[in-house]
This record gives structure tokens, C-alpha cells and sequence, in this order.
């Protein structure tokens, strides 16, 4: 018995090795499509190539693997043959799935060894866990093909039938891009497709983030799927195509989702694993490597360097060169031309009040959601180059909330810490906040015309916040405002820092008239005017802000190991403060953020 | 004698399509036994009935003490089939296909002789694909033998093979026969069955219609020879009584007398003396025993190929 097993086996690999087309597609085609993915392939350790490679290894050559070979051996009246052996049609699937196994591992293994050869991708660092999954998914797509083998009646219907899985599976899985674009719909739909799991496994046991035990429930269904599978195809398994099958059957292949289906369904209300694919792209972007090049680099400290670049890798600063820039392809990175442009530290709000809204705003409307509220004013923080921002007197349970959707990488803005107010080594004058309050209780809208500003306010919130500031609804709250005076803040300001005091920039923002998001850049302009040498302010809006968050180990700085958190902006906010204002890029934990999709995240 | 096949009421329904209605025959050990029959008999049907292929609706069947239904692995393991048009992959050597099916059975026939037997030694390293016709079906006939098997179903074994290979197989066939092996060949050729078979079945509509050796079977249909008379000129006058004849006809043309006879030594010399009589010029006359496919077309008003 198992010497039939065997001998099946021995002679499917030596078939298909003698077989051109075979051949051509289980290593060739993969073979090429690496090559040129990473002749191509610019930003990145390989890690995300030999993903997709994986991926679509596994789903080509395993559904393609069993199932177009029984149909054509069925077509060519090869099966006859075998059907007066004493070897059921058990014997012959479950070898042809242990024959996809046998020829498509080693090839995978390779794979991987070319990629930390060549693109110095780390080995897997969970190989046991990643040989277990991308094994049931090979069973589990091979036992998918067997089964459309069983059910199709020549081989045109079974490559059609074929393909009819596999293009969904291959764009709409995220394993070729990511699917966290496509519309709310089509994601949940997605969730009913067994790559997707198999995607959603894959990425994270191969960065080692996750085990096999973290993907229980998806290796669970790929197993069923494979149970199932092979069963049903036992059970329909045709050894001549003059046998016909009843067109019911058909609706067996739903069986075999059947594990899917559950799952899908499952996700339609939990959305975890959407969530989840939200966070691995969120990986994928942040592991991509840039090398900024010829920037002025402001590194936080104080220090400046007039010609400098920055290598961005896996998240972090990784190297930072000064005088002229290496090679941005020998170094296998984005490259991002600099020249005339100043790299900082990302920027750091240290007081903000999320719970506020910062506008003249009466539409209860805008007050009923709070957690979109925080998403947006955390995103409209990134969009403005801020990073991280600590939250002042907001409500634990909704900071903790964001705090962990924002950890993941699920919801894209600034970090977010909490806690209680400044420290007294620190002095925090929080003109920006002055400014605001000064306006309101003047009736003055025009602080919110500033370009930086008008960016990040909805655009019917805009047109609100203008129209009734003076209406009746807010007469109380202005009259009964307390009076600031921005000018003798200002002073303090300047005979603090005449005393040696830390600055740190903290904008009270959501306070009136202070918008979230491009607070810190007022703030900053306000402490120059105020007599504050550009250098010294910038400093207050990254180390000192750092260390006052007891963060000034990762983020603040640009130094190498850091956290690559980086704001660039055109011009020299050394000479003009506001250039701060003009941001060409941020980058958040090595990911280049698109400014322009950040409010559109579902 | 052993019986090796035993087959009593089979019945086989597809539906409402009766393929088989109610068929019944025993073959012992040793025996090469026929199955004749036009397309759509009912022939394949009892056939992959016996090899365990198909179930039945009704009816005992055993093969080799097995029952094909319920034994079908252990029958698998003990008989040698040779279908029509069967395939091999392409790019399998014939060596390896030997070895491939030899996996398979838990009885093994020496593979080096089975390819000498079988004129392939000089071929067993050439891909399936490069082979001939002819070539291929002695490769399918050497793996119904390749697990050494005492009884050996041959459908249509020749069918379309040139009659210099189809004489091969027919001695191949011998060679089985006598080492008393059991053969149950299915065959459109008559001259087949009536050189290889020691009995014979003939089916049609899905029942036996007659059963016995090709010599038996002519004998019960006719038991008479026929002897043909042509002449140059018409035959015009009645024939006189002969002794045992048991009918005559005489063509359109009054040229050919065909005379049907239980005792052919006893009319032969009448009929001649009785021609020279009439001064009818003897073209040509011959004596011949009713064929097998005479006894078909007598028995299912079809000929073996329609």
C-alpha cells in the first residue's frame, strides 16, 4: 500500500520534471519573476518580494498542480488505465498532493535563500511555523484544484474553472497589492477568499511576528478546505471523461469553501482580519527603504549638517551620511532627492486636547462620533508633520483605544501619549493657544485662512466655524472667556529662555480657534517672533518634546537606530521659521505617508 | 476443473435502459473463453461488471471466489486487463511503466521476460510516445500480465492493429493458454474466436443468445456443410433427390447451386455425377463448414461490425 503511494509519487516527479511546460511554470516562471522583482525592486530587503513570491507560488502550483493533470490524464485516457489497478482514486490524489509538496517546497526553500542571499532578507525567523502554513496552503489551493478537476468535464471548462478562482484569489487576496484601498464592499468580500488568510498568515510568520498559533483559525480552514477537499474529490473522482457528472454535483465545490464561507461571514461582523490587513500593509509600507538624499539635516539637537542623507530601513534610521549621497539603488532604497530642503526630526505637540474640537462648530452632528473625531485630528497631526502628540485631559478609555489602533498601524496618525501636564524643569508657553483665544474673543476668523490650516478643516466645518463664531450661540462663552494677552506670553516666553529654561512646544490645541494638526507650526513662528532663535525652537518642538515624553530613546532625534520619523520641508526653517510650513514629505516609522489619502481612511 | 468465473441472472439497468437481461456462464480454469457480440450487446457492461469496474443491478456473480462488488481491491490484485484505449503519459519509458503498475499488485511477473515475450526488450528505454501502434498495445497487454495473473481480460485486444501484429498477440494468447492460464477475450474478429476461443458466447440485447465451442455452435445452428457448385453455363433442370440433402437454392442466374448437406462425403459424388449427366461445364466447387459469423448473422440477423 504505501509502496503504490510511493511509487505514485516517485513517478509524478519524474513525469513532471520531463515535462517543459511544467517546469516552466513551477520554477522557471518563478525563477524570472524574482529576478526581475529584484532587479526592479528598489526599496525593500526582499522581505516583501519573497512574500509575494511565496504567495503566489503557493497558490499557482498547488491550484494549478493536482487538478489540470487529473483532467488532462482523464482527457487523454491515461486514468483508464490506472482504473483496473488495484489503487483507488484516494491513492492518486493524496500523491499528487504530496507531489506538489515535494516539488514546490524545495523550490520556495530557495527562494528564501536567494532572497537573504542576494536582497539580504532575513531568514525566517519562525521557519517551523512558515514551512506548516505554506504547506496547508499548498494542500489546501492543490485540494481547491482537484476538486474543479473533478467537477469539470474537459479541459477547457477545468481551466476556465481554474482560473475563475485563481484571478480573484490573486488581486483581491492583497498578496499582489494591498487591499486596504478598495472600497469597504469589496474588502469584506475579500474576506470570503481563502488566499486572503492565506495572506494574512503568510506575511507576519515570515517577518516572525506571528506564529502558527496566532493563525490558528486560518490554518484551521486551509486544513479543512484540504479535508474536505480531497474527500469530495474522492468521492467525485471520474477515471474516464465519457463518465458524466450531474450538474448538482457541482454545487459540491461549495463544500470545499464552505470553511471560507463560515469565515467570511464571521468577518462581515467582526472585521478583524480586515483590520489585519490594514496593519500588514501598514508593515509592508513601513519596511520599504528611502535614502534622502543631499538634505540639510536639523538633527534635533541642535547640531545641523549642510549636506547629509538619511537611510531609512525597516522602520528606523539605519545610516546617515554626510557630504554627498551614496548610491540610492546600490543601497537597495527609494530614493528621495533633497537637495535645498531640510530634514527634521518629526515634530512633537506636547499638550493637545483631542476631545475638543478647536472650531466654532454648533452642528451636534460633529460632536456624535468622537472616535472619528480623534482619527481625524490624530491624521490631521501627520498630515502637518507632527508625530507624536500627548493628549491632556482627555477621556482614559478613548486615548487607550487610539492608542492601540494607532500601535498596530490600523489607523494612521501621530503617536499618541497621555498622561498629565508639563514637568517643572520644562517651560511650555503654548502661544499658538494665546493666539486663539485672543481671536475668539475678538470675533477674528482669519486665523483659520492660513494655508496649513484650511488643509486639515473639513470643508463644511470651515464654512460653519465662520459663520458662527459671532452668532448669539457663542456670545456667552466668548464674554465669558478669560482675557489672555499674547504679547506679555510672549515675553515670558523670551525671559525664560533668556534664563535657560527647556522649551518644549505645546499647543493646547482644541482650544479655541486652535485647530489640530498645524499647531505646533504657529507655535513655533510665534516663540521666533517672540526672540527665540529658530535652532532653539525647533529644538523645543523635537528632543525637548522627546524627553519630556521619556521617549528621547526613539523618536526626536535623527540619529541612527532612531525611529524614523521625519518631517522635510522646502526651504531652511533655520533662516525662516515658516518654512516649516512648506512640507514636501513626512515619513512615520519609516513609512513615506501620502499626505493626500490620509483624512480618506476607512 | 476449477470454475474461475461463475456469472448466473445478471442483470444491469442504467435507468430505464436494460443493458444486460439476465446472462449466464461459467469459465473454467484454463480456458480461453469469447465474448462476441455487436456494439451496444451488452459485452463492456459484463465485462467491467466481472472486473469490478460497475456494479449490478442483480444476479451472483464470482470471480476467482471473489465477488467483484464487494472484493474489488483483492480481484484488482489478482486479474490482468487489458482495456481499449488506454493511455500512457508521454514521456513514460516502457520500463518504467512496468515498474510503475508492478507497484501496484502484491504478485510480480519477471518484467525483463514479460519484455522479451512481448518483442519490446529493444524499446523499453523509448518514451511511450515515440512508439507504434502496435507497440503500444503489446505495452498495455504487458501490463495486464504484469502482476503474473491467472485469469486475463482481453478487450478487443487487436482491434486495429495490422494483421502482422494481430498474429503476435494471437500467439501471445496461445502462450497463455498453455500455461493454463484463463482468458476471457472479447473480440469483433470471427477468425479470432475461432482460432483462440475453446467456447464461445454470443450476445445480443443484452442476453446469450447461444453458447459453446465455435464447433458446437456450428453444428446446433446448421449441423450441415454447404457445398457451392458454379458453372459457365445456367443449371436448368430440377435436382434430383440426393441422399441428405437438406435444402438447396440456385442464384438468380441459374450459375451457382448451393447445396446444404448433413452427410457431404455421400452428396458430393451424386451431385457431380448428376452434373456430368447435364453436360453443364464445372467452373468451380468447394465444400465449406458455416463460420462462426454465419452462425452470428443466423442468430442475431446482424453481422459482428455494424
Amino acid at each position: 500500500m504505501l509502496n503504490s503511494y510511493l511509487t505514485q509519487i516517485r513517478m509524478n516527479l519524474r513525469l513532471t520534471l520531463r515535462n517543459r511546460m511544467a517546469l516552466f511554470f513551477s520554477y522557471i516562471f518563478t525563477l524570472v519573476f524574482f529576478g526581475v522583482a529584484a532587479i526592479n525592486g528598489g526599496g525593500g530587503n526582499g522581505l516583501q518580494l519573497i512574500n509575494i513570491v511565496l504567495g503566489l507560488g503557493v497558490l499557482g502550483s498547488g491550484l494549478f498542480g493536482v487538478g489540470m493533470r487529473a483532467v488532462q490524464d482523464r482527457e487523454q485516457n491515461i486514468l483508464r488505465r490506472f482504473k483496473v489497478a488495484p489503487l483507488g482514486p484516494g491513492p492518486i490524489l493524496v500523491s499528487g498532493l504530496a507531489t506538489v509538496l515535494a516539488l514546490q517546497l524545495p523550490n520556495l526553500a530557495f527562494m528564501v535563500l536567494m532572497a537573504h542571499r542576494f536582497l539580504g532578507a532575513p531568514l525566517p525567523p519562525r521557519p517551523f511555523s512558515l514551512l506548516i502554513f505554506v504547506c496547508l496552503g499548498l494542500l489546501a489551493f492543490a485540494s481547491i484544484g482537484a476538486i474543479i478537476a473533478a467537477l469539470a468535464n474537459s479541459m477547457q471548462e477545468g481551466i476556465l474553472l481554474t482560473q475563475l478562482f485563481y484571478f480573484p484569489m490573486l488581486f483581491l487576496s492583497g498578496i499582489t497589492f494591498p487591499i486596504t484601498g478598495f472600497p469597504m464592499w469589496l474588502q469584506t468580500v475579500a474576506q470570503f477568499i481563502p488566499m486572503t488568510y492565506f495572506t494574512t498568515g503568510l506575511q507576519p510568520i515570515l517577518r516572525g511576528r506571528e506564529t502558527l498559533l496566532d493563525n490558528a483559525v486560518s490554518a484551521g480552514a486551509l486544513a479543512l478546505t484540504t479535508v474536505v477537499g480531497t474527500f469530495l474529490a474522492v468521492k467525485l473522482f471520474r477515471w474516464e471523461k465519457e463518465e458524466k457528472l450531474r450538474p448538482a454535483a457541482k454545487l459540491w465545490l461549495l463544500a470545499v469553501l464552505g470553511p471560507f464561507l463560515l469565515l467570511g461571514a464571521w468577518q462581515m461582523y467582526a472585521k478583524t482580519n480586515i483590520a489585519k490587513t490594514k496593519v500588514l500593509a501598514r508593515d509592508v509600507a513601513r519596511n520599504r527603504s528611502s535614502l534622502i538624499r543631499d538634505a540639510r539635516l536639523f538633527l534635533g539637537d541642535g547640531t545641523v549638517i549642510d549636506q547629509g542623507s538619511v537611510l531609512i530601513k525597516d522602520g528606523k534610521i539605519a545610516e546617515i551620511y554626510t557630504g554627498p549621497a551614496p548610491d540610492a539603488k546600490a543601497l537597495r532604497a527609494d530614493a528621495i532627492e533633497a537637495a535645498g530642503k531640510t530634514l527634521l526630526p518629526g515634530l512633537i505637540d506636547v499638550r493637545v486636547h483631542l476631545s475638543l474640537l478647536g472650531l466654532p462648530i454648533t452642528d451636534p452632528e460633529a460632536y456624535q462620533n468622537p472616535d472619528a473625531n480623534f482619527d481625524r485630528e490624530l491624521a490631521a497631526y501627520l498630515f502637518s508633520g507632527v508625530t507624536a502628540v500627548k493628549s491632556i485631559g482627555d477621556q482614559p478609555d478613548m486615548v487607550l483605544k487610539h492608542q492601540a489602533t494607532n500601535a498596530t498601524g490600523e489607523k494612521l496618525g501621530a503617536e499618541l501619549f497621555a498622561g498629565a501636564g508639563t514637568d517643572d524643569r520644562t517651560y511650555d508657553a503654548a502661544l499658538a493657544a494665546a493666539e486663539g483665544m485672543q481671536a475668539f474673543i475678538a470675533g477674528r476668523t482669519d486665523l483659520l485662512d492660513r494655508s496649513l490650516v484650511r488643509q486639515v478643516i473639513p470643508r463644511d466645518w470651515f464654512a460653519q466655524a465662520k459663520q458662527s463664531l459671532n452668532s448669539p450661540a457663542f456670545q456667552t462663552a466668548r464674554q465669558s472667556a478669560r482675557p489672555v494677552n499674547l504679547d506679555v506670553s510672549k515675553q515670558s516666553l523670551a525671559a525664560a529662555y533668556r534664563s535657560g529654561a527647556t522649551l518644549v512646544t505645546g499647543t493646547d490645541s482644541g482650544l479655541p480657534m486652535t485647530v489640530h494638526g498645524p499647531g505646533v507650526h504657529r507655535e513655533l513662528q510665534l516663540w521666533v517672533e517672540a526672540g527665540v532663535p529658530p535652532a532653539a525652537a525647533l529644538q523645543g518642538a523635537t528632543y525637548n518634546a522627546a524627553r519630556l515624553l521619556h521617549a528621547d530613546q526613539r523618536i526626536g532625534l535623527i540619529r541612527k537606530g532612531y525611529e524614523a520619523s521625519l518631517l522635510l520641508v522646502d526651504g531652511n526653517p533655520l533662516q525662516d521659521i515658516s518654512a516649516t510650513e512648506r512640507i514636501s514629505t513626512v515619513f512615520f516609522k519609516g513609512e513615506r505617508i501620502s499626505r493626500a489619502d490620509i483624512f480618506e481612511q476607512k | 476443473m476449477q470454475t474461475v468465473i461463475h456469472v448466473a441472472g445478471l442483470h444491469k439497468a442504467y435507468g430505464d435502459f436494460e443493458a444486460v437481461r439476465g446472462i449466464d456462464f461459467d469459465v473454467s480454469e484454463g480456458e480461453v473463453f469469447g465474448l462476441l457480440g455487436p456494439n451496444g450487446a451488452g459485452k463492456t457492461t459484463t465485462v467491467e461488471i466481472l472486473e469490478g469496474l460497475r456494479p449490478r443491478t442483480q444476479g451472483d456473480v464470482k470471480v476467482l471466489g471473489f465477488d467483484p462488488e464487494i472484493s474489488k481491491r483483492d480481484l484488482k490484485n489478482h486479474i490482468g486487463v487489458c482495456l481499449q484505449a488506454t493511455n500512457l503519459p508521454d514521456k513514460l519509458r516502457v520500463h518504467e511503466a512496468l515498474d510503475w503498475f508492478a507497484a501496484f499488485y502484491s504478485q510480480r511477473a519477471d518484467r525483463n521476460k514479460l519484455l522479451q515475450r512481448l518483442q519490446l526488450w529493444e524499446k523499453r528505454n523509448d518514451f511511450y510516445s515515440k512508439l507504434s501502434g502496435g507497440q503500444k498495445q503489446r505495452v498495455a497487454l504487458a501490463l495486464a500480465l504484469v502482476n503474473d495473473p491467472h485469469l486475463v481480460f482481453l478487450d478487443e485486444p487487436t482491434t486495429g492493429l495490422d494483421p502482422q501484429v494481430r498474429l503476435e498477440i494471437h500467439t501471445l494468447i496461445e502462450e497463455l493458454k498453455a500455461t493454463r492460464r484463463t482468458v476471457l477475450l472479447t473480440t469483433h474478429y470471427i477468425e479470432e474466436a475461432e482460432r483462440l476461443c475453446d467456447r464461445v458466447a454470443i450476445i445480443d440485447a443484452g442476453k446469450i443468445v447461444a453458447l459453446g465451442s465455435p464447433r458446437e455452435l456450428q453444428e446446433r445452428v446448421f449441423g450441415q456443410s454447404r457445398i457451392e457448385v458454379v458453372t459457365v453455363h445456367p443449371m436448368l433442370g430440377d435436382l434430383p433427390s440426393i441422399e441428405a440433402v437438406a435444402k438447396h437454392s440456385v442464384s438468380d442466374d441459374f450459375k451457382t447451386l448451393v447445396v446444404h448437406s448433413t452427410k457431404p462425403a455421400r452428396t458430393l459424388p451424386d451431385l457431380i455425377r448428376w452434373i456430368d449427366q447435364k453436360g453443364f461445364e464445372l467452373e468451380d466447387i468447394h465444400l465449406k463448414r458455416p463460420t462462426l459469423e454465419d452462425v452470428f448473422i443466423e442468430l442475431t440477423g446482424k453481422k459482428l461490425r455494424d
